[in-house]
């Protein structure tokens, strides 16, 4: 399991650097951003509240926008799973499938390593990537803050990016049960971008039309905390979210061994449950 | 399972969707032998193969791997297996040596370099090249090596000198007699009769998922049909000849040629021609691959 791990991991690179320095550099533009509207701040506060409930449902509680806390969960946070979310869909989606499709993994499967610790060996390297992408990102947010008025604390700032790791591991859980189960990698990831967008929605809606309360609860991006997380996690919110990732892993484990390896390319409709 | 058999599978079914790619396959491959698996494209060559490695799973029948179940422990099975797939696909963005210490890696450092090394420099390969920029002749030699060098008890070798140019895979034959000589046992699957002809200790011919034929490459030879042209020294009655058991007569010039099709030994045909003025005899000696196409012939005429 050790060398799957290391061998994900490094094909992962790319991914890290990728996604953390794009995060890290916004988060240092947003912090920079803060003092330079400083002078501003009461009257964007002033305009946002004149925008339209129908667009500020997404993006949280504009009412403290002016507050370190409000101005980041707005200009980062809020938008941040369903940005994040896509890099889980598809990293997840492809874990093992994508190898599958190009006939690589054929040749790995059959040297001494069982499918559990190949399934292992893969989850958790994504699992330490998507650390490292937010671990980058958290860099990029609290260094600038050293000489910034925006004073968060470098604890703190990890709080929603916590509950933002529980998210893209949901999203990505999802993903690799669709992976196995829907005939190719491709339609795994549509799906799964499907979910991820409908949850985005349901969610934000569900602030202004109560009628789709129910339905949020089962979204869990309903669970997702951003502003509030500054001042304290929700326990419960967050280990239920990550509670049905490891549900989701597991049965997309369950799945992966039961199924044939393909030789290469996409397969058909069967369910893999035999 | 006796300990002499290397390889076993009884009544082995596998379906894909409506496609019944095995029908009943039965095999056993003794221990220290080099078994060829000879069949056409989609005559369920390499479902048997993927089968015994548990890369998809039977949908009936028994399957025992050095006396192992490969479904009940597949790391101990492919611990003592090197598997070269028919369609080879290795990470394009790795070196050779890279990618060939990774499968070593996964083996648990199995593998002395040193003969890795010699590997690679008697198929010509070197080690430094990406994976991406290497023909097809080539990424199959990365193959050959990851399967042997970690001198397996057993090969599985899926058509192993696909894409590859003769002097290669005489090289391949020759590493898969001395990997014999070295005790190993090699299943190896292939569509090249000669190839077949000239390694394999026994073959299995299979025929739309089903094992057709299990025998001596020669003794299918010798229980093959061949001809005989006879030239006599004068014209002669060739009734009695036509009367041999197993001969036809398929053509005959003015009395002192015949052409004759015998099934089976010629020991009756040698008899009867004592009797005759014979000036010449001459024998086709059927090759493998006319043995095997004639079995494909019948499947047409039954098709």
């Amino acid at each position: 399991m050790v060398t799957v791990f290391r061998y994900t991991l490094r094909r992962f690179r790319g991914q890290i650097l990728g996604w953390g320095i794009a995060l890290a550099l916004l988060g240092l533009l947003l912090v920079s951003m803060y003092d330079t509207i400083a002078a501003q701040r009461e009257q964007l506060q002033n305009m946002l509240e004149l925008y339209p409930p129908e667009l500020t449902a997404f993006f949280g509680d504009f009412s403290s926008f002016a507050a370190p806390e409000g101005f980041m969960s707005v200009e980062f946070f809020s938008y941040m799973p369903l940005i994040l979310g896509i890099f889980g869909v598809l990293m997840g989606s492809g874990l093992l499938v994508s190898d599958e499709e190009s006939g690589t993994l054929d040749l790995i499967m059959a040297h001494p390593v069982s499918r559990t610790a190949l399934f292992l060996g893969r989850l958790l390297a994504f699992v330490t990537a998507t650390v490292a992408i937010l671990a980058i990102a958290w860099l990029g947010l609290t260094v600038p803050m050293t000489w910034s008025s925006m004073d968060l604390g470098w604890g703190r700032v990890w709080l929603p990016l916590l509950s933002l790791l529980a998210e893209v591991l949901v999203f990505s859980a999802v993903s690799l049960l669709l992976s196995m189960l829907l005939p190719s990698r491709r339609m795994a990831a549509m799906t799964g971008g499907v979910v991820l967008v409908a949850s985005f929605f349901i969610t934000g809606l569900a602030n202004i039309n109560e009628n789709l309360e129910t339905a949020a609860r089962l979204s869990p991006l309903t669970y997702y905390q951003t502003q509030d997380a500054f001042g304290g996690l929700n326990g419960t919110w967050l280990a239920g979210l990550l509670a049905a990732a490891v549900v989701l892993a597991a049965l997309a484990w369950w799945c992966f061994q039961r199924r044939d390896i393909r030789v290469g390319g996409e397969g058909g409709w069967r369910l893999p449950l035999t | 399972m006796s300990e002499e058999v290397a390889l076993m599978a009884r009544g082995l079914t596998k379906s894909y969707g409506r496609v019944r790619a095995l029908r009943g396959v039965d095999l056993e491959v003794r221990r220290g032998e080099i078994f060829g698996y000879l069949g056409p494209n989609g005559a369920g060559k390499t479902t048997t193969i993927r089968c015994l490695l548990d890369l998809i799973r039977p949908d009936g029948g028994t399957v025992r791997v050095l006396g192992i179940d490969p479904q009940a422990d597949p790391v101990t099975v492919r611990a003592r297996i090197g598997y070269l797939p028919g369609e080879l696909q290795v990470d394009p963005n790795m070196t050779v040596g890279g990618a060939l210490r990774y499968f070593n890696s996964l083996r648990g450092n199995q593998a002395d370099w040193s003969f890795v090394r010699q590997l690679a420099a008697r198929l010509d390969l070197g080690l430094e090249p990406m994976v991406r920029n290497l023909s097809h002749g080539n990424k199959q030699k990365v193959g050959v090596v990851q399967a042997l060098m970690h001198r397996p008890e057993l090969l599985l070798l899926d058509e192993p000198t696909l894409g590859l140019d003769p002097l290669m895979q005489r090289e391949v034959l020759r590493l898969i007699t001395e990997a014999k000589a070295g005790g190993a046992t090699v299943f190896f699957s292939s569509h090249i009769m000669s190839e077949v002809e000239a390694v394999a200790e026994r073959v299995a011919i299979i025929r739309r998922g089903v094992v057709v034929e299990v025998a001596e490459p020669s003794s299918l030879i010798g229980r093959a049909m061949r001809r005989a042209a006879v030239r006599f020294r004068q014209p002669v009655d060739i009734g009695p000849l036509a009367n041999v058991p197993g001969v036809t007569v398929l053509s005959q010039d003015d009395g002192t040629g015949v052409l004759l099709q015998v099934e089976g030994e010629m020991d009756g045909l040698i008899k009867a021609l004592a009797a005759f003025p014979v000036s010449d005899f001459e024998t086709e000696r059927p090759s493998l691959e006319e043995i095997f196409l004639a079995y494909y012939e019948d499947d047409q005429k039954e098709g």
